[in-house]
């Protein structure tokens, strides 16, 4: 009878145990909502704080828009009135244009991180909604593009070149703040950064359960992947588009064509570092799927395509995380 | 196990499996939480009937429409106006996000994915 009413008991306890303790904050840098859980910590001020700290650093480096002082970000090489010759690069900016330009090289040319001035043509068009921009005006735009010239390690020619890092500074922030969180011992985390997870060790000695939407307005779950110490990105121009003569178009572009790319609806990359996911998804939205497929042959990288035509084609490799 | 033991026994159930089935199904609350940055801002019954909510943005007024098993947002200031063309949502782990107003909407039940994208 005891026995009985112990395992009743023990029951009524497991049922107690499920929940997972954890601390989560949001932070908005890079236009994007960040959320940060943080499993089984007593106290994560002080490292929220510095997560905050690291990604209004990547914030800055990476804006377009505005000047910081003491700051050399790619507003400053854009826009500096400086009469030097060439521009000594902050390492960690440095380090995101040498990966934007790897994924260059290695996409032949469509992945480019240097055609600001061509992104901003679509950017006013997607504001005033009135209209698709001519062959013609994104090749004047081209025209002006200042190319980025390495004439040392980390020192590029002060020519300002326009230069925008959005495929890349989200993913390589969050690795950096995963890299922080690891070397604090804070090993259970979960980040979400608008497309782009890193998860860590998980709480329960089970792997994260992470839930790829459908890259339309219905957004159900048509796969799902189970994650540990893992980046997961998704790259896709189903959010941020605009509808002209019943046509979409979205923000990444192809500088190919400099129109936006059409292969796919979604991207989905895995990789162990996030700030090569985040390229890489872009890299391969932007590649007929086996010219894709060849980018990262003999590497550890999972992908799953999400056709046009809704068809969805993965790596094998995806089978061990399904 | 003798007679008296069995009656225990089965009292003893009959309280605790509706406790424990309660206990699971009272988390997944048909509740939207909206937030302005990491501050809670407003709870919303969304088994009641459909109606209109206001809340401050960083941009100046958002206005919600929730009720009925759903929520979205219908009005906002901003450039492109990604979260007020979204549309409904009534899945936990859906989100709305009012970037430019740092604005964000979840359902509080709790999903059963650690995250989706």
């Amino acid at each position: 009878m005891k026995k009985i009413i112990i395992f009743i008991l023990f029951l009524v306890l497991l049922t107690g145990c499920q929940e997972n303790k954890y601390l989560e904050k949001n932070f908005f840098y890079m236009d994007t909502y960040i959320n940060v859980k943080l499993y089984n910590v007593k106290n994560a001020e002080r490292a929220f704080d510095k997560i905050d700290e690291i990604y209004k650093e990547y914030h800055e480096l990476a804006d377009r828009y505005h000047n910081y002082e003491d700051l050399k970000n790619v507003y400053y090489i854009k826009n500096n009135n400086d009469t030097t010759e060439t521009i000594k690069l902050d390492s960690r900016l440095c380090n995101m244009i040498e990966l934007g330009m790897e994924y260059n090289q290695k996409t032949n040319g469509k992945f480019n991180i240097n055609m600001a001035d061509i992104l901003d043509v679509w950017a006013s068009y997607r504001e005033n909604k009135n209209g698709v921009p001519t062959i013609n005006e994104l090749k004047e735009a081209k025209n002006k593009i200042k190319p980025i010239i390495f004439k040392e390690k980390c020192e590029i020619l002060n020519n300002h070149p326009s230069i925008d890092l959005g495929a890349i500074a989200k993913g390589y922030a969050t690795e950096k703040v995963g890299e922080y969180l690891k070397s604090e011992k804070i090993d259970k985390f979960i980040i979400n950064a608008g497309g782009n997870v890193l998860v860590g060790n998980h709480y329960n000695n089970a792997k994260y359960k992470i839930g790829l939407e459908t890259p339309n307005q219905e957004k159900s779950i048509y796969k799902v992947l189970r994650l540990e110490n893992k980046s997961v990105v998704t790259s896709g121009g189903y959010e941020r588009f605009y509808t002209y003569n019943g046509e979409n178009y979205h923000h990444i572009i192809d500088y190919e064509t400099f129109y936006p790319a059409n292969y796919f609806k979604s991207v989905t990359v895995i990789a162990d570092d996030s700030g090569i996911a985040d390229a890489l998804s872009t890299s391969l939205f932007l590649l007929p799927i086996e010219e894709g497929k060849k980018l990262i042959k003999n590497t550890d990288v999972q992908v799953v395509w999400y056709i046009n035509d809704n068809q969805i084609v993965a790596t094998e490799g995806i089978s061990k995380y399904e | 196990m003798n007679k008296s033991d069995k009656i225990l026994v089965s009292i003893l159930l009959t309280i605790l499996i509706p406790i424990l089935i309660l206990l699971n199904f009272s988390s997944s609350s048909n509740l939207a939480i909206v937030y302005y940055e990491n501050n809670e801002i407003l709870k919303i019954d969304l088994k009641k009937a459909e109606q209109e909510y206001e809340v401050n943005g960083y941009n100046g007024i958002v206005k919600i429409k929730a009720g009925n098993g759903k929520i979205k947002v219908v009005e906002e200031t901003s450039k492109n106006h990604i979260c007020s063309k979204q549309g409904y949502i009534d899945k936990p782990y859906e989100t709305i996000i009012c970037l430019p107003n740092k604005i964000v909407i979840k359902i509080a039940s709790d999903s059963e994915y650690d995250a989706t994208l």
